[in-house]
């Protein structure tokens, strides 16, 4: 064979799978969204929705999928309520036009959904946060995991401020803190520092003061907060109108805008991980994320938008990967075979037995001027 | 012996809030018959109402109140007209109107999430006391002493108002028998009407005192005081004010004390165990007569 004829072999096989694959066709493809933006986690439930609503908008400008085809939103509320839930997912699957569903906040919801889905339709999960919970090729999950962030930054504080006792918040209604809490004690252990008390509230409690005074009462050097958003708001405005002039640690809960805006000062100093921040991801797809997330709602993004962004692009990802007429099970199968999400906005995103994966930790806390920057000790 | 002091003083300000909710949920019950499921949308409202007052029209803490407490009686009263008058006027029993609180309930707690962009909302710094005064080493927050005192000048006012008044006699009268009421020259229209708006108002004073204390302005206030006023209620007994005040304090403090020496998981299920044991031993409640039935 001559050097032209191996060139031309060579092309032809590197052409061949492209020529016989046959893009997604043009028009419509739907995914079930399971919203909670209304009742008590409608503060992240809001920014979980723009996020994917923005970046359907995205997808279909750019025809991501193919040529003239549209991701569309079927946006259903279940005001983090599993009942409700599990009525839109029967919905979705009753429409044939819903290709994938995309759901939750609470993990235990998305456990009750898993049975629903299985063996029918792909579910994208958003935002829930315990490990474990995908399920392939049914059930994937774009939430950055926050469990292994809280470790390293418990640890991380520990090393650096070398505390003798520690005094622990955990929600203990929520398995999800309680094996975060638990996880992170361990690892501020190992560092030396005893605990003084691990003190529980509830997802629904909402007067701090007495918790505040019981931890002010063993007298800790650093006090780590390992709640849902409203109560690790609550207990670190308490800590500080008693007098608490410790180092208090947070966690994800603190980072969106509209936590500043309701608690504000008490906020400043206090550290926690952070997987995205408009003030610190710098990458060009954060910068445009934010750029166009600012311009269509008038307000910055925040982790939880970017999670229910990722969530459509992992989906218009796999739809694009397709060929010929997307089903259900295509898509489930496609999904199952992305080992990253190319557009992300997080500077590198993998996905690992569909669990998407953020590397790197970022320790950040809020300004006196109200933006977020990085952590350093006092 | 200082934490103890000073998680008695957090029992009792929380208490001071359920007590305040009670007083008016009970001046309900024992004059209008009604078990009111929308009661503590009331409390939301009224935060809501001092929450705009003090950040959008920048009113001072005192004019805040003042919006809240207002806007709590209106609400109470506009629910009362629309919602349990028809219900009266066809002589519907209490477990209609109970249903009907409780569509109230949802559609009140929609509009309340609206109002607050679904958000949990929080009274700026300065827009209320925050001072923190001293006695010997005992802190005693401003708005926890406020919460407090309210409660007291609250239950002594509306106890002499019901027991020394016309307008109290009118309201028990109206609370035992409204047609013979009626026949003793009293216009159950306007009694009805005081009674609503007078429940409404102290709701609403709770909702806005537990909205700064608590750092949580939203629709979910209300519903958060519903049941411990309700218990408080139960355990006070109906007709006496004074029941609820200090059924309300005591709750306040059993939860306070019993999540600090017992366990703060278990704190409410300790808690709602006592006040069964010491309904069991008195039935009637504090101040209840033997039988708070309505004729």
């Amino acid at each position: 064979m001559n050097k032209h004829a191996s060139w031309l072999l060579a092309m032809a096989l590197t052409v061949a799978p492209i020529a016989v694959q046959a893009a997604p066709p043009a028009g419509d493809y739907v995914v079930g969204f399971n919203t909670d933006s209304t009742g008590p986690l409608a503060a992240a439930g809001q920014s979980f929705t723009r996020g994917a609503e923005l970046a359907t908008a995205e997808i279909t400008a750019a025809g991501t999928i193919a040529p003239g085809a549209r991701l569309v939103l079927d946006i259903k509320e279940a005001a983090g309520d599993a009942a409700r839930s599990i009525q839109n997912m029967h919905q979705f699957l009753a429409d044939r036009r819903v290709i994938a569903a995309s759901c939750c906040i609470l993990s235990p919801i998305v456990n009750s959904l898993k049975p629903v889905v299985a063996g029918k339709m792909p579910l994208v999960v958003y935002g829930a946060t315990a490990p474990g919970l995908p399920s392939l090729p049914w059930v994937y999950s774009t939430t950055a995991l926050p469990g292994p962030k809280d470790t390293e930054t418990a640890a991380t504080v520990a090393r650096t401020l070398k505390p003798k006792t520690v005094t622990y918040f955990v929600s203990a209604d929520n398995d999800a803190f309680k094996a975060r809490m638990a996880a992170a004690e361990a690892a501020v252990k190992a560092t030396g520092a005893a605990t003084a008390a691990v003190i529980s509230v509830l997802g629904t409690d909402t007067d701090f003061t007495a918790p505040a005074t019981q931890a002010m009462g063993t007298n800790p050097d650093v006090i780590m907060v390992y709640t849902t958003q409203s109560p690790a708001v609550g207990i670190i405005a308490a800590l500080r109108a008693r007098g608490f002039k410790g180092v208090i640690v947070g966690n994800d809960a603190l980072a969106p805008a509209a936590m500043w805006a309701k608690i504000g000062a008490p906020l400043v100093g206090v550290p926690f991980p952070l997987s995205f921040s408009p003030d610190v991801n710098q990458s060009p797809e954060a910068r445009a994320f934010v750029a166009a997330y600012k311009a269509k709602y008038n307000t910055p993004p925040d982790l939880y938008s970017a999670q229910g962004y990722e969530a459509m692009w992992l989906i218009a990802q796999a739809l694009h990967s397709m060929d010929g007429q997307p089903t259900r099970e295509g898509l489930a199968a496609a999904l199952a075979k992305q080992t990253a999400i190319e557009h992300n906005v997080y500077g590198g995103q993998a996905m690992k037995d569909g669990q998407a994966e953020v590397t790197g930790l970022t320790i950040v806390n809020w300004t006196a001027e109200g933006t977020l920057a990085a952590w350093k000790a006092p | 012996m200082q934490l103890l002091l000073e998680q008695m003083v957090n029992g009792c300000a929380i208490g001071a809030l359920y007590g305040l909710f009670a007083i008016g949920f009970g001046l309900v019950f024992s004059t209008l018959g009604i078990l009111n499921a929308a009661h503590g949308c009331y409390a939301s409202f009224a935060a809501i109402a001092g929450y705009y007052a003090a950040t959008s029209l920048r009113l001072p803490f005192a004019a805040s109140l003042v919006a809240g407490v207002v806007t709590g009686a209106a609400l109470a009263i506009l629910v009362d007209q629309i919602a349990f008058q028809p219900l009266r006027r066809r002589g519907a029993g209490m477990l209609g109107a109970l249903i009907t609180s409780i569509a109230f309930w949802m559609i009140l707690d929609s509009l309340a999430g609206l109002a607050t962009d679904q958000q949990s909302l929080s009274f700026p710094a300065g827009t209320f006391p925050s001072a923190m005064p001293m006695l010997g080493t005992l802190p005693l927050p401003a708005m926890q002493m406020i919460a407090i005192g309210g409660l007291i000048v609250v239950t002594i006012a509306i106890h002499w108002l019901i027991t020394h008044s016309r307008l109290g006699a009118a309201m028990r009268a109206v609370g035992w028998n409204e047609t013979a009421a009626q026949l003793g020259g009293v216009n159950p229209r306007l009694v009805i009407l005081a009674t609503a708006g007078l429940a409404g108002a102290t709701s609403g004073l709770a909702g806005v005192l537990a909205g700064i204390s608590t750092n949580n302005v939203s629709f979910t206030l209300g519903e958060g005081m519903l049941l411990k006023g309700f218990a408080a209620v139960v355990v006070g007994g109906y007709e006496d004010v004074r029941g609820a005040a200090v059924a309300g304090i005591g709750l306040g403090v059993a939860e306070v004390l019993s999540a600090q020496y017992i366990s703060t998981s278990m704190r409410d299920a300790i808690t709602y165990a006592l006040l069964l044991g010491f309904l069991v031993l008195r039935p009637r409640g504090l101040f209840g007569r033997a039988s708070f039935l309505r004729a």
